[in-house]
C-alpha cells in the first residue's frame, strides 16, 4: 500500500505549447500516492494550457524534501532554483496525509506561503472545514475533471500574479482578466449568500416579535 | 483490416462497455485529454490502472487467506481500488468496491470474500476488453504512422 515507484518522483512535466519556463507559467506540485491519479492530474493540467509546470511525487515526505520544508529549513521552496507556485495534494496519503502537509506548508516561516488545494474521493464537510480552518486555499471532490483544472487555473493565476507583481514578468491580459474575473464572481456569491442569511435573520426576528406584539 | 473499418470496430466496443456499464463519464474525461501533442494517454494511464489494480487484488487476496482477517487493512487498499477505479471511469469495478467496504465495515468474513471475487470477476472482464482496446489502437496509430513516413 503506497509503494513507492522510484520512477514516478519528482517528475518534472513542462506545459503543453507554451515551452517550459516559459513567461507567466504556473509550477504545480502534485502530491498523491497513486499512480493513476497522478498521472490522470497531470494530464489535466498539461491539457488545460499553457501554463503549468508539473512535478509530481508520490507522498507528502517527498514533497516536504522538494519544498525544503524538512529538519526545519525554512528556505524558499525551490526545484531547480525556480519556485513552487501551487501545491495539489491528495488528502488520503499513507504516513503523512494531506491534512498533514498542508499543516506544515501553513506553518512554515516563508513570508508568503503556498497556496495548497487538497483532492478527495469523500465529501465529507468535517474533513473539508478541517482543511480550510487551518488554511486550505480549496478543496476539490476527486475524480478530477476539466473543469476543476480551469478553477484551478484561475485561482493558481490570481496567486501567481500576486507573487510576480513588481517583476519585469508580463502576464496576458486575457488571463489577468480572467482571474479578476473569477476573483469578483466568487465575492459576488459569497456576498449574495451573505445577504440571504441576513435577510433570513431579519425575517424571522420580525415574525416573532408580530407574535409578541398580538399576544 | 482497413483504418476505418479498424476505427469503427474501436468504437463500436468503447461503446459497447459504456452500454454494458463497465465505463462511465469519466473515461470520456480521458478520452478528452488524448489528442496529436499526447497520443498514448489513454493507453497509459489504462496500463498504469491495470498494473495498479491487480497489485492491490494480489494483497486483498492474501489478506483474506489470513485466519484472522485485518479488516482495516483490507478496507484501506480497497478504498484504493475504489479510487482509481474512479478516476478512470471503471464503473463496475468501481461499484463493486463500495459493496466490498460495506462488508468491511462490518466484518463480515464472507461477505467480503464474495465481495473480493465480484471485484475480481469485474476487474477482469474489464481487463480484457481494455486489451482488446488498445490492440486496437495500437494498429491504427502502426497504420497511421505507416503513411506519415
Amino acid at each position: 500500500m503506497g509503494e513507492v515507484t522510484e520512477g514516478d518522483n519528482g517528475k518534472v512535466n513542462g506545459g503543453g505549447g507554451g515551452g517550459g519556463g516559459g513567461e507567466g507559467e504556473v509550477r504545480v506540485l502534485v502530491v498523491d500516492d497513486s499512480a493513476v491519479d497522478r498521472r490522470i492530474v497531470e494530464g489535466l493540467l498539461k491539457r488545460s494550457g499553457t501554463m503549468f509546470e508539473v512535478i509530481a511525487v508520490d507522498s507528502g515526505k517527498k514533497a516536504m524534501e522538494i519544498l525544503g520544508l524538512n529538519e526545519g529549513k525554512a528556505e524558499s521552496p525551490t526545484v531547480n532554483d525556480k519556485k513552487i507556485d501551487i501545491i495539489l495534494t491528495d488528502y488520503c496519503m499513507p504516513e503523512m496525509t494531506g491534512y498533514d502537509l498542508l499543516k506544515a506548508v501553513k506553518e512554515q516561516s516563508c513570508p508568503k506561503s503556498i497556496p495548497v488545494v487538497i483532492m478527495s474521493s469523500e465529501n465529507e464537510p468535517q474533513r473539508i472545514n478541517r482543511c480550510r480552518a487551518i488554511g486550505a486555499d480549496d478543496f476539490i471532490l476527486k475524480p478530477l475533471q476539466t473543469k476543476d483544472v480551469q478553477k484551478l487555473r484561475s485561482y493558481a493565476t490570481s496567486m501567481a500574479l500576486a507573487s510576480k507583481a513588481g517583476t519585469k514578468r508580463k502576464m496576458p491580459l486575457d488571463l489577468m482578466a480572467s482571474s479578476w474575473a473569477a476573483f469578483w464572481l466568487d465575492s459576488a456569491r459569497r456576498f449574495s449568500f451573505y445577504c440571504v442569511i441576513f435577510l433570513c435573520w431579519c425575517a424571522l426576528i420580525l415574525y416573532e416579535r408580530s407574535l409578541n406584539g398580538n399576544l | 483490416m482497413a483504418p476505418t473499418a479498424l476505427q469503427e470496430k474501436l468504437n463500436g466496443l468503447v461503446n459497447s462497455m459504456f452500454a454494458e456499464g463497465l465505463l462511465d463519464e469519466q473515461f470520456q474525461q480521458l478520452q478528452m485529454l488524448q489528442d496529436g501533442s499526447n497520443p498514448g494517454f489513454v493507453a497509459e494511464v489504462v496500463t498504469l490502472f491495470c498494473e495498479d489494480s491487480e497489485r492491490i487484488l494480489a494483497e486483498l487476496t492474501k489478506l483474506m487467506d489470513q485466519a484472522v482477517v485485518d479488516y482495516s487493512k483490507v478496507d484501506a487498499y480497497v478504498h484504493q481500488l475504489k479510487g482509481s477505479s474512479s478516476s478512470v471511469g471503471a464503473q463496475n469495478v468501481k461499484l463493486a468496491c463500495i459493496q466490498f467496504r460495506q462488508f468491511c465495515e462490518d466484518n463480515n468474513k464472507e461477505g467480503c470474500m464474495r465481495a473480493l471475487n465480484v471485484v475480481k470477476h469485474e476487474y477482469y472482464h474489464l481487463r480484457s476488453k481494455f486489451e482488446t482496446m488498445l490492440h486496437l489502437e495500437n494498429r491504427i496509430q502502426a497504420y497511421e504512422t505507416k503513411q506519415q513516413s
